[in-house]
């Protein structure tokens, strides 16, 4: 059973893809939590939502991809500015002038894009885990590319179309998993992810995949500089996804607040729920009272 | 003394009235604290200025009629629009463009920001006199200007009374303030600022203009365009409950903060949550930037005790590195940090001890102590509420260190204002709390009188009331003795027995001397050691860290040459301290004057008599030492005047000593009387330490 069921859910529509949401709360302003990569849907921020809905309204949807939203077979529907794209559908479909948007990983991505492009929509930006090019990648990611053929599948060579699609993703999901949450006790955490990676099929990861790592993008700091609203940056300082030096630099760039959680690995979001909640809810009301 | 001083201080003059201000710290934003009637002075802000003083720069001014400013005779200098020009005079004098402003009381804040919008942020009201509900005193409908036939209650509000009786009025008045119960301190200081004053002065200013009707005072609240935090008490006796809500409701961003159970002055009793609330009203309307911040997965964290180690006196520091020791023996995964001040930090520092940084910010408790000494006397007991606003300058900077440091138990030996204000604020309490002390209840010394006796057993009544109400605030509570070392007294006319009490609410770790005495055999090692020759008569003479030891060290200076004609094989080793010149003292063959002695103890342990202070620490030292001494408690000091007399009474240990009653020949005969003179005393426990630990440790 969910804590809280939504108030109201429906779909955005865009170029006959469509975008599932669901609302809670009634109160103000808006929080709009994002998806992330789809191998996650809005049910990762199932600790997030009863919480901030009694205080805030809430619209989480799922990414194209995944969840209940539909699912395109070519990589060109998964490219960053689809995804971006679709956080203003939603909040037009949800009738949200403006919203704290909330992304972990590729989603705070999308949101610091929103929040340069669309200043008007955006009240703030909290960014989780942020896989944001602005550090180097962490030594072991960079080893094996993801769309040749590998000899070994250890560690990150299981990050592989070939293996995804030849019967190793459930052996993925569950190294990556780990990799999400190295902090100890976790095993309910990962179980729920890697339940929600088996619900995506392999072959629609790997068009995802291409479609995020494909097209012309404009560099991440330049995306940054252009952002004028407040922004919060939580990254844990064991994330083995995408490091802390990134979140850090963009805190700094962006003149953001920066949270280090210390033991802290990506998913910090569901491995210390209360902290993240009250960090959101107090950036939500110092920004906007 | 003050927690905190001035970093400017001047005058501004309008009209020929002088007006004096302060100004604390240089932080870019800045907050005036307003004054209020001019029934009392700028030192209403006590409480505030050093804890907001090291986020923002405050201004503070005494408003024309009281403390340093002039004392106008004209009405019409009383307008309250005049101090509203006052406030701009001192901000630009101060070189303050823009402040938040926090009035007590006075309608001044409200005019201010609705006349000067680009000076003012942000306007914090607390229990505002702005005439939008009933005053309590009203509602009695006694004339001002009208002779009474009574002069009960707020028939007081009366210039005829005023009169005749202005110090009864100033009594009423501010006891009506504080209807909180064990206001005392609070009440002696109103009284007080409004003694600086007098009742021509304060006539004058009902005479002028200030808003008062409904209609004026709507005015007033539809002028500030800024943020507006309204503070009020729900047992406000002055203004009434109900002021705050309609001061709010008729402001046009208003928020109002209710405290339930406060009066009229919920800043200077209830200091600690006016505080944070202040500040970080003052943050948010200030859009400061957050600072990076960081914290730390629960069982990503290890193990970590602040020891808070009490610097009047000597004599804890001691212990409490032993017990530290102790401690880190038991529990090595445990990272003690000391939240210390000077003296104590130098004694840490040798022991290569880790202190919190945020000790700089500490006020210094033995500077104060030593200011409210004089020949030979300490009335401890008024100095310690005297220190009232020092320990809510440390407690503020405390609550910052545990709300940041993730500390697992707090160890206060005698840290007042850790254990006061976390039964005061119980939501702010942080960890495991062990609270260390070798006296239980004050006592009235005889001479204060029923006075004395009333405020002792006030004292003794709130910190039962808090233990009895928050029994979880002590985890652990360590008297550092034996139940029979507790004195046979009452708290109280009316309160309980203090040993059967203590015996309830503490745990006992026995005497703790932080080192363990040399046997007879050792002895003649020892002293060889420290220089002292087998045919020499030691005598060592100490008086404690502070100054207040000067006036003894002159009288047993003054008894050496008769005390040496008598037993010409005496040394006489005087230990000054680290606060009195050794260089002041006359010179005398045999006679040798230190400064700081390192380990003093050792000495103690060899001499073949010892003169001191009857301070606990040192007196229990010659007492497990088992040498002979002679002691002089400090007048009106009640802690050594009853509680370690008692406790060395039960030991059989020491000469009592009276400082008044003997001079510098009696003083040398009683020298010569017990050198070297064999004791019989009861032995002292040498495993106070490793038990006082070993309590800690069950808690970590």
């Amino acid at each position: 059973m969910r804590a809280l069921e939504p108030c109201a859910t429906g779909y955005a529509e865009r170029n006959g893809v469509r975008l599932h949401w669901e609302q809670f709360g009634a109160g103000e302003p808006t929080v709009a939590l994002l998806p992330t990569w789809s191998i996650a849907y809005s049910r990762h921020w199932k600790y997030q939502v009863p919480y901030l809905a009694r205080h805030f309204r809430v619209v989480t949807f799922d990414g194209r991809g995944c969840g209940r939203s539909d699912r395109p077979t070519e990589p060109s529907a998964y490219s960053h500015v689809e995804f971006a794209a679709d956080i203003v559908a939603v909040l037009d479909a949800t009738g949200t002038d403006r919203a704290v948007l909330a992304g972990l990983s590729l989603g705070s991505v999308w949101g610091l894009q929103v929040a340069a492009d669309h200043a008007d929509r955006v009240l703030g930006v909290v960014c989780f885990g942020s896989s944001v090019a602005l550090a180097p990648m962490l030594a072991e990611r960079v080893v094996y590319p993801f769309d040749q053929r590998l000899t070994s599948t250890e560690g990150w060579a299981k990050y592989n179309r070939y293996y995804w699609l030849e019967g190793g993703y459930l052996d993925f999901l569950e190294f990556f998993l780990g990799r999400f949450f190295p902090e100890p006790h976790s095993t309910k955490q990962i179980e729920d992810f890697v339940g929600w990676g088996r619900e995506i099929d392999p072959a629609t990861l790997v068009a995802i995949e291409e479609g995020v790592m494909s097209g012309e993008r404009e560099p991440m700091r330049s995306v940054c500089a252009r952002i004028t609203v407040p922004v919060l940056v939580i990254h844990g300082d064991e994330d083995r996804l995408a490091p802390l030096a990134a979140g850090a630099a963009l805190a700094e760039i962006t003149g953001g607040e920066l949270v280090t959680i210390v033991g802290g690995g990506h998913g910090v979001q569901a491995r210390d729920p209360v902290l993240v909640n009250h960090l959101i809810k107090g950036f939500v009301d110092r920004i906007a009272r | 003394m003050r927690a905190r001083y001035p970093d400017h201080e001047g005058f501004v003059e309008r009209d020929g009235v002088k007006v004096a201000y302060e100004s604390y710290g240089d932080n870019e934003r800045s907050v005036l604290l307003l004054p209020t009637w001019e029934i009392v002075d700028s030192r209403v802000w006590k409480c505030q200025i050093p804890y907001l003083a090291r986020s923002f720069r405050v201004v503070t001014f005494d408003p024309r009629g009281n403390g340093r400013s002039d004392r106008p005779s004209q009405v019409s200098a009383f307008d309250r629009r005049e101090l509203v020009g006052d406030a701009i005079a001192v901000l630009d004098a101060a070189g303050v463009e823009r402040a938040v402003v926090v009035a007590w009381c006075t309608a001044c804040g409200v005019m201010l920001a609705a006349e000067h919008p680009d000076r003012v942020t942000a306007l914090v009201e607390v229990a505002t006199d702005l005439p939008l509900s009933r005053d309590p005193g009203e509602e009695q409908g006694y004339p001002f200007d009208e002779p009474l036939a009574t002069d009960t209650g707020w028939a007081k509000w009366n210039r005829s009374y005023w009169h005749r009786d202005w110090q009864g009025f100033v009594e009423f008045f501010m006891s009506a303030m504080f209807s909180e119960p064990h206001s005392t301190k609070q009440i002696e200081d109103a009284v007080g600022w409004g003694l600086d004053t007098d009742w021509e002065t304060i006539a004058l200013g009902m005479d002028a203009n200030w808003p008062r009707d409904r209609e004026q005072a709507l005015d007033l609240c539809a002028g500030p365009r800024c943020p507006v935090l309204v503070i009020q008490g729900d047992d406000d006796g002055i203004v009434g409950p109900a002021r705050g809500a309609a001061v709010a409701s008729a402001v046009h961003d208003a928020r109002l903060v209710l405290f339930e159970g406060s009066g009229h002055a919920p800043h200077l009793r209830d200091p600690i949550k006016i505080n944070t609330v202040i500040k970080s009203f003052v943050d948010r309307v200030g859009g400061a930037p957050m600072p990076a911040r960081v914290w730390t997965r629960g069982l990503h964290r290890s193990k970590r005790a602040l020891y808070l180690s009490s610097p009047i006196g000597l004599g804890h520091v001691r212990r409490d590195v032993a017990v530290a020791h102790e401690l880190k023996r038991l529990c090595p995964e445990v990272q003690i940090d000391w939240l210390a001040q000077h003296p104590v930090t130098a004694v840490l520092e040798a022991e290569g001890e880790r202190i919190h940084p945020a000790s700089r910010w500490l006020a210094n408790e033995s500077a104060h102590i030593a200011s409210e000494s004089t020949e030979h006397d300490l009335h401890c007991f008024q100095a310690l509420r005297r220190m009232d606003e020092i320990l809510v300058a440390n407690f503020m900077v405390f609550q910052e260190v545990v709300e940041e440091g993730l500390y697992d138990v707090v160890i206060g030996d005698e840290a007042w204002d850790v254990d006061h204000f976390w039964h005061e604020n119980p939501e702010l309490k942080r960890g495991q709390h062990v609270w260390l002390t070798d006296f239980v209840g004050f006592l009235p010394m005889p001479d204060g009188g029923e006075h004395e006796a009333y405020l002792t057993s006030d004292y003794n009544a709130e910190m039962i009331e808090h233990i009895a109400r928050y029994p979880w605030i002590r985890d652990r509570a360590v008297f550092v003795g034996n139940p029979d070392d507790i004195v046979p007294d009452r708290f109280g006319a009316e309160l309980p027995v203090i040993r059967d009490w203590t015996a309830e609410h503490f745990a006992f770790s026995g005497y703790i001397t932080g080192f363990t005495p040399p046997t007879a055999e050792q002895v003649p090692a020892w002293r060889a050691e420290l220089g002292y020759l087998d045919d020499e008569l030691v005598c060592v003479v100490a008086v404690g860290g502070s100054g207040v030891g000067r006036a003894l060290l002159d009288k047993v200076i003054a008894a050496y040459p008769m005390a040496k004609r008598q037993l010409p094989a005496l040394r006489m080793v005087a230990v000054a301290g680290p606060r009195i010149d050794p260089a002041v003292f006359p010179t005398y063959d045999g006679l040798e004057i230190h400064g700081y002695v390192d380990r003093l103890y050792r000495h103690l342990c060899v001499c073949d008599l010892a003169v001191v202070q009857g301070g606990l620490t040192t007196t229990m030292e010659l007492a497990a030492a088992k040498r002979p001494f002679l002691y002089f408690p400090l007048g009106h000091h009640f802690e050594q005047n009853f509680h370690v007399r008692h406790r060395l009474e039960r030991y059989g240990a020491g000469r009592d000593m009276d400082y008044a009653a003997t001079d510098p020949d009696q003083l040398a005969a009683v020298i010569a009387e017990n050198i070297g003179r064999p004791v019989t005393y009861c032995d002292v426990e040498t495993d106070g330490a490793a038990r006082a630990a070993a309590l800690i440790a069950e808690l970590v």
